[in-house]
């Protein structure tokens, strides 16, 4: 048995002859909580359809808990909670048999966890879905999701359109899953905040591919932004690798790079700078540098 | 899978108190068209009640089949039922199960009456219980074929073809019924159809995206 929840292996989607993913290769290992992320039209939903077996993938492999999620068993579907992006829940049905018909069809159901959150929520159960507001079905598809008390996760854009009150309450409720041994949560949203503050493995998508695939820190570590000030005026060219963005003016220069080491600091300490500061990045800021869209995607992992 | 069952005949009730209805007007006619036999001009009554009957059975379950597969797709309901411990065969499965009660609801009553009525009208040889037979299980299997035409059409919605297709098939079977006549033949032609045209949906289903 694989220790990855979630593998994928070279996966590549077209759709009407234009490539959305290009060759994706990704393994969740279980227990982590990854924040994928990407721009709009990035394919992060694209992956997450492909993963739950709703769109088919024009090439390449995924399983999910080992299972091949284009043909997932019954068993393996009922220990995966999923919130997809809008919620498409049924729209034309009053929340009170929305949630029978999710009972019903699920193999493992917690009244006790269900009723909790939905009285958390303050959820009316005698309305349409359709009547709901957005952030009202966001709740009421989370807590469908966590009703089940899944051992994998899958949140698309899970926050959106929920207030900050919502948000905090839905973020200690994936801390709370996870603190469950062996749990995974798949992550995407673009609350980069919200990501940072959860997640412990990132995943940056541009371009159709997986520009970074890294725990948190790690990138953190990896991506620096530095304001260099040279004695005379900055040098055109510092001979650095994977410069994400430069900034040149006068003798002060501002560069971000990508995949950081000792080696790269040796190069532009041969240019002798006056000084040499670095400006902390937060996700967001790292998120904007690797998805620009004047420069090559650039690979961190 | 009961509880699959179950959503499609409350999303659809329409179609069953539809059946309901249907049924219980087509067993009024037969008991009237048997009190009020014409000796002198047998088989228009008859007939023209065939047709009838075939005529509404197939349109309204190819209807049945065209709502549930356009429902689902416009609503996204398979979208959503499918991320549940739900496979997509089971969605469609339970789909065709309460099209078959749909047909049993409108076609059992009336065999039984048909069975009824031929037993008090006629000598007791079996000529009259196989000809029973053979047109309720042919006006199943015309029921059935009609079903899977609108399973077909609802899903391919969107494309002009496989709709035009559905609804030239439909037109095509109901007077073949009508020529040929309720025989082992057009058993055996109608089954094959509904294998074929049900697999396609299956393939379809199964394989789009959701």
């Amino acid at each position: 048995m694989n220790d990855s929840v979630i593998q994928v292996e070279n996966l590549v989607k077209y759709y009407d002859g234009r490539c959305v993913l290009d060759g994706i290769d990704l393994a969740v290992p279980r227990g982590c909580i990854y924040g994928l992320l990407g721009r709009n039209g990035a394919g992060k939903t694209t992956i997450i359809r492909i993963l739950l077996g709703l769109e088919p993938a024009t090439r390449g492999r995924t399983l999910l808990l080992d299972a091949d999620s284009a043909s997932l068993p019954a068993k393996t579907r009922s220990r995966i909670g999923c919130v997809a992006e809008g919620h498409n829940l049924i729209q034309n049905y009053k929340v009170g048999r929305l949630i029978t018909l999710c009972k019903d069809l699920s193999l493992q159901w917690s009244d006790d966890s269900f009723n909790h959150l939905i009285q958390t929520f303050r959820l009316p159960t005698d309305r349409r879905v359709r009547d709901l507001s957005m952030g009202m079905r966001a709740q009421l598809n989370l807590s469908l999701a966590m009703a089940i008390d899944p051992e994998l996760l899958i949140l698309d854009d899970p926050t959106l359109g929920l207030d900050t009150v919502a948000r905090r309450q839905f973020l200690e409720l994936a801390i709370e899953v996870i603190q469950k041994q062996g749990r995974t949560i798949l992550f995407c949203s673009h609350i980069l905040s919200d990501v940072e503050r959860i997640a412990d493995r990132i995943g940056i998508l541009a371009a159709g591919k997986l520009v970074v695939d890294c725990p948190l820190e790690q990138l953190k570590d990896r991506v620096k932004k530095m304001r260099v000030i040279f004695p005379e005026a900055a040098p055109a060219n510092l001979y650095l690798t994977e410069i994400v963005n430069q900034q040149t003016q006068g003798r002060e220069m501002v560069i971000t790079v990508a995949n950081w080491n000792k080696q790269k600091q040796t190069i532009l300490e041969t240019f002798m700078p006056s000084s040499c500061t670095e400006i902390p990045m937060s996700l967001e800021d790292i998120f904007i540098e690797c998805t620009r869209p004047s420069t090559e995607p650039l690979q961190v992992a | 899978m009961l509880a699959l069952i179950k959503r499609e005949i409350q999303d659809h009730i329409v179609y069953f108190i539809g059946a309901i209805v249907a049924s219980a007007l087509l067993v009024v006619v037969l008991v009237e068209e048997v009190f009020n036999y014409d000796s002198r001009n047998p088989a228009v009554g008859t007939t023209s009640l065939g047709v009838v009957l075939s005529g509404i059975v197939a349109l309204g379950i190819c209807g049945m089949g065209a709502a549930q597969m356009y429902m689902d797709k416009t609503r996204r309901i398979s979208a959503f039922i499918s991320t549940l411990a739900v496979s997509r065969s089971r969605i469609l499965l339970a789909r065709i199960v309460a099209g078959i009660v749909v047909i049993l609801i409108l076609l059992v009553p009336l065999a039984v009456t048909a069975s009824i009525l031929v037993r008090i009208f006629t000598p007791p040889i079996p000529l009259y219980s196989d000809m029973i037979f053979e047109i309720f299980t042919a006006t199943f299997l015309l029921a059935l074929g009609g079903y899977s035409i609108g399973l077909q059409t609802g899903w391919n919605s969107s494309a002009v073809t496989p709709t035009l297709g559905g609804l030239g098939l439909t037109c095509i079977f109901v007077p073949l019924v009508v020529v040929k006549g309720f025989g082992p033949e057009i058993m055996v032609i109608l089954a094959l159809f509904i294998g074929a045209s049900l697999l396609r949906t299956w393939h379809k289903f199964s394989s789009t995206s959701l």
